[in-house]
């Protein structure tokens, strides 16, 4: 009797070993943070990581776990390649989680290929286009999604409230608009989309204004700046950069509108110029201190992952790497149900609904849709501004733009 | 240092040609198409992951070998081969979606539109030397980023370009495991070439060149002529690893092509050993699979609870990109000659063991 006891035990143990093992799925993450961009790439990361640690001890996805790995990739993309490799042969990664500009795009191919998707935090226009439609799209890029508004129509949508800004404040004449940025993939990706709509509205383009991504004294460009007599200046650069240049443009006397870029807009930011008014930037979901928003319950839960105080303050870079993984895991979720979690299906998952938010994080993320011919998940950008005195920052909501999904602006 | 010959007692050498053969013995020869055979087998041995850390490896291999023909033979400096890296990738893009020449001929193409790019930038090499030629050649490098982010029609702007898949007889190599043989195909021309180069009249030229230019003159060698050619080989090695690298990604991004990279080049033959053609390809291993290699110890300490916090994760991060910048340190201080130089020590010491010398 014992040994048939035991005989069931280990036969059972078996099973529940290779149950698990069978119900785990593997989805690599790859961040910089300490590379080029790891100041930003730090905050977004930490979100990505805590969603997707929160998931696993919340029961995965219905039961499957998700088997991760958080990699350093230090914004090399020889690195990123080598790491999406092992992931790909090693574990049969069936998703990703990335940064950057480089590494998505290098990885463009290589995900298509392999029917992997590669959710990133690189929003340039030209990867929602899945069919390349588009004759202006260089390459298609299928297996590509991101959540927010991609670079060119957060622009778009801050051009637009610009020209009712203008007309509000009773301006007269044609107002002026500058591109100011590095003249690099990532500044540069909205730079003609954006210069075009704002010509379409009346807006005069001057010059794009090249200021480097690494901060320095810029009072040269910003007297540029104060010549040009630009009264909105979009930053595209972020960071260290756009601190020293608003620095820079506030000794000289420059002082446009400033229209940030997703990343160049937090409160971390306002914080290190120190006194700035009329800072306008998008932001893709509430913010950690928003009240009565029934999603940041389980935004604050899922930052106890790192933080077991709950207390630390988190950015809205932050918040965007946690919806990232929840949409994943939505889809993944669908595609459980409908045949099985691999690649193909989780794609098929990202297509299945409309105007879907996911399950408790109501009023975090927006409400997103995506085809199999249109990856601009979201067309709908909050915008923000803010101001700072003394290094303390406010902010304040002014108003949401909701864009045309122009099929002249698909992949653009 | 390179010259330093092990052959077995009694293999004399009666003439010149004898005297520069590639192999400096019939057992090293064997040993090296061993080891061409050793690694075609590597994709049905090891997996995807491998397979890409070769592929990476025989890139970057070519282009660092242009740059140790500059630096390591002809005593120039170059701090923009990244940038000609990047030409190559683009060029190799531009020449096959404009004119639809297969991807494996546009390839050489690109070496060769590379080598005139780098032909005009070595212009002043003709002049300069030393730390003017390091800055002519840091300018190379911001003029040609920005040209990428610039010249729409040749790069496709800051949206970048597209690069179509290597196509051999109709057949298209889209996975790694047939890139791999692209890539080995290239790696061993591309090395002989090298390895041929410095045997030739050019190369002891060259060398003439970097040991002393003014004797080099004396003996009736023209300074300018070599050093301008040694800039267009360089960059044409440049131009092929790059061109390969692009169509490997099938998209080529002007951001990939930064300092960092040209520094990271030089890296790799200051590690594997100026001056030798074997010490560069142990170099740029030694470069790609030093992060590899620092992840996995890195990965190997999750094992432990206290290692998966958050602080400790980025903690290790930031260990593991320090370390690259302490090798570079540790090899200058206690290797200044490379890893070839080290790897011919090894081969002294079994060869002459139990005498010290």
């Amino acid at each position: 009797m014992k040994r048939l006891i035991a005989a069931t035990a280990m036969v059972a143990t078996g099973l529940s070993v290779t149950a698990a093992k069978a119900d785990e799925v593997f989805v690599g993450h790859l961040m910089d943070i300490t590379g080029a961009t790891g100041f930003i790439g730090k905050f977004y990361a930490d979100g990505v990581r805590d969603a997707l640690s929160y998931v696993n001890t919340h029961g995965g996805i219905d039961g499957t776990i998700l088997d991760s790995e958080s990699v350093d990739y230090a914004y090399k993309v020889p690195q990123a390649i080598a790491n999406y490799k092992k992931w790909r042969s090693r574990n049969e990664m069936i998703a990703m989680q990335g940064w950057g500009t480089g590494d998505t795009e290098a990885l463009i191919s290589f995900a298509a290929q392999d029917k992997v998707p590669v959710y990133s935090a690189s929003y340039s226009g030209h990867l929602t286009d899945p069919t390349a439609k588009n004759p202006k799209t260089a390459k298609p890029a299928p297996y590509n999604f991101f959540y927010g508004a991609s670079y060119s129509d957060a622009c778009r949508a801050m051009v637009q409230w610009a020209a009712e800004d203008w007309k509000a404040s009773g301006g007269s004449g044609k107002p002026v608009f500058s591109h100011i940025g590095d003249n690099h993939p990532y500044p540069n990706a909205p730079k003609e989309a954006c210069a075009e709509y704002a010509t379409e509205l009346g807006f005069e383009v001057t010059e794009p204004v090249v200021v480097s991504m690494k901060p320095g004294d810029f009072k040269a460009q910003c007297l540029t700046i104060k010549e040009a007599g630009t009264n909105y200046g979009y930053l595209a650069n972020l960071g260290p950069s756009v601190v020293s240049l608003v620095k820079s443009c506030d000794t000289v006397g420059a002082t446009p509108k400033w229209l940030a870029n997703i990343w160049a807009g937090d409160v971390e930011t306002l914080k290190t110029v120190g006194d700035v008014e009329n800072y306008v930037f998008p932001a893709m979901t509430s913010f950690w201190t928003d009240e009565g928003v029934p999603g940041m319950d389980l935004v604050r839960e899922i930052s106890k992952m790192s933080d077991s105080s709950g207390e630390q303050f988190r950015t809205h870079h932050y918040i965007r790497g946690i919806c990232s993984v929840y949409y994943m895991k939505e889809a993944m979720e669908w595609a459980k149900a409908n045949g099985g979690i691999t690649g193909e299906n989780i794609k098929a998952g990202m297509y299945a609904r409309t105007d879907w938010v996911p399950k408790g994080l109501e009023g975090v993320c927006m409400p997103a849709t995506w085809t199999a011919e249109d990856h601009r998940g979201i067309n709908t950008v909050n915008i923000y501004s803010g101001s700072a005195k003394g290094g303390e920052p406010t902010v304040e909501k002014l108003t949401t733009v909701t864009l045309p999904r122009r099929d002249d602006w698909l992949g653009y | 240092m390179a010259g330093f010959s092990m052959r077995p007692c009694g293999d004399f050498r009666t003439t010149y040609r004898q005297d520069t053969r590639i192999f400096d013995t019939t057992v090293v020869r064997n040993a090296a198409i061993l080891g061409v055979i050793a690694t075609a087998l590597i994709p049905f041995v090891l997996d995807g992951y491998y397979v890409n850390l070769f592929i990476q490896i025989s890139y970057f291999a070519i282009a660092a070998l242009g740059l140790n023909i500059l630096v390591g033979f002809t005593g120039q400096i170059s701090l923009g081969h990244a940038a000609f890296f990047g030409f190559g990738a683009f060029a190799s893009a531009w020449i096959n979606n404009t004119t639809g020449i297969p991807v494996l001929l546009s390839i050489p193409l690109a070496g060769l539109m590379t080598a005139a790019v780098g032909l005009l930038f070595g212009l002043p090499a003709a002049r300069i030397k030393g730390l003017y030629l390091a800055i002519a050649t840091l300018a190379a490098q911001f003029i040609l980023e920005d040209f990428f982010a610039r010249a729409d029609w040749f790069t496709g702007g800051s949206y970048g370009a597209a690069a179509n898949p290597v196509n051999v007889f109709g057949y298209e190599v889209l996975d790694d495991f047939s890139f791999f043989y692209v890539c080995l195909f290239f790696l061993v021309i591309m090395y002989l070439l090298g390895t041929n180069l410095m045997r030739s009249r050019d190369g002891r030229a060259f060398v003439a060149v970097r040991d002393h230019y003014l004797s080099a003159e004396i003996m009736g060698i023209n300074l300018t002529k070599y050093r301008l050619m040694s800039f267009a080989i360089s960059s044409f090695y440049a131009g092929i690893g790059g061109a390969m690298y692009g169509h490997y990604l099938g998209f080529v991004s002007a951001e990939g092509f930064t300092i960092l990279l040209s520094i990271q080049f030089l890296g790799m033959i200051i590690i594997g050993g100026l001056g030798s053609v074997k010490g560069t390809l142990m170099g740029t291993i030694f470069m790609v699979l030093l992060p590899e290699v620092m992840e996995n110890g890195v990965g190997l300490l999750s094992v432990f609870d206290w290692a998966n916090s958050t602080a400790v994760t980025d903690g290790l991060a930031y260990i593991k990109e320090m370390a690259i910048g302490l090798a570079i340190i540790l090899f200058l201080i206690f290797e200044p000659d490379g890893l070839a130089h080290r790897w011919q020590q090894i081969r002294a010491y079994w060869k002459l063991y139990p005498f010290s010398y």
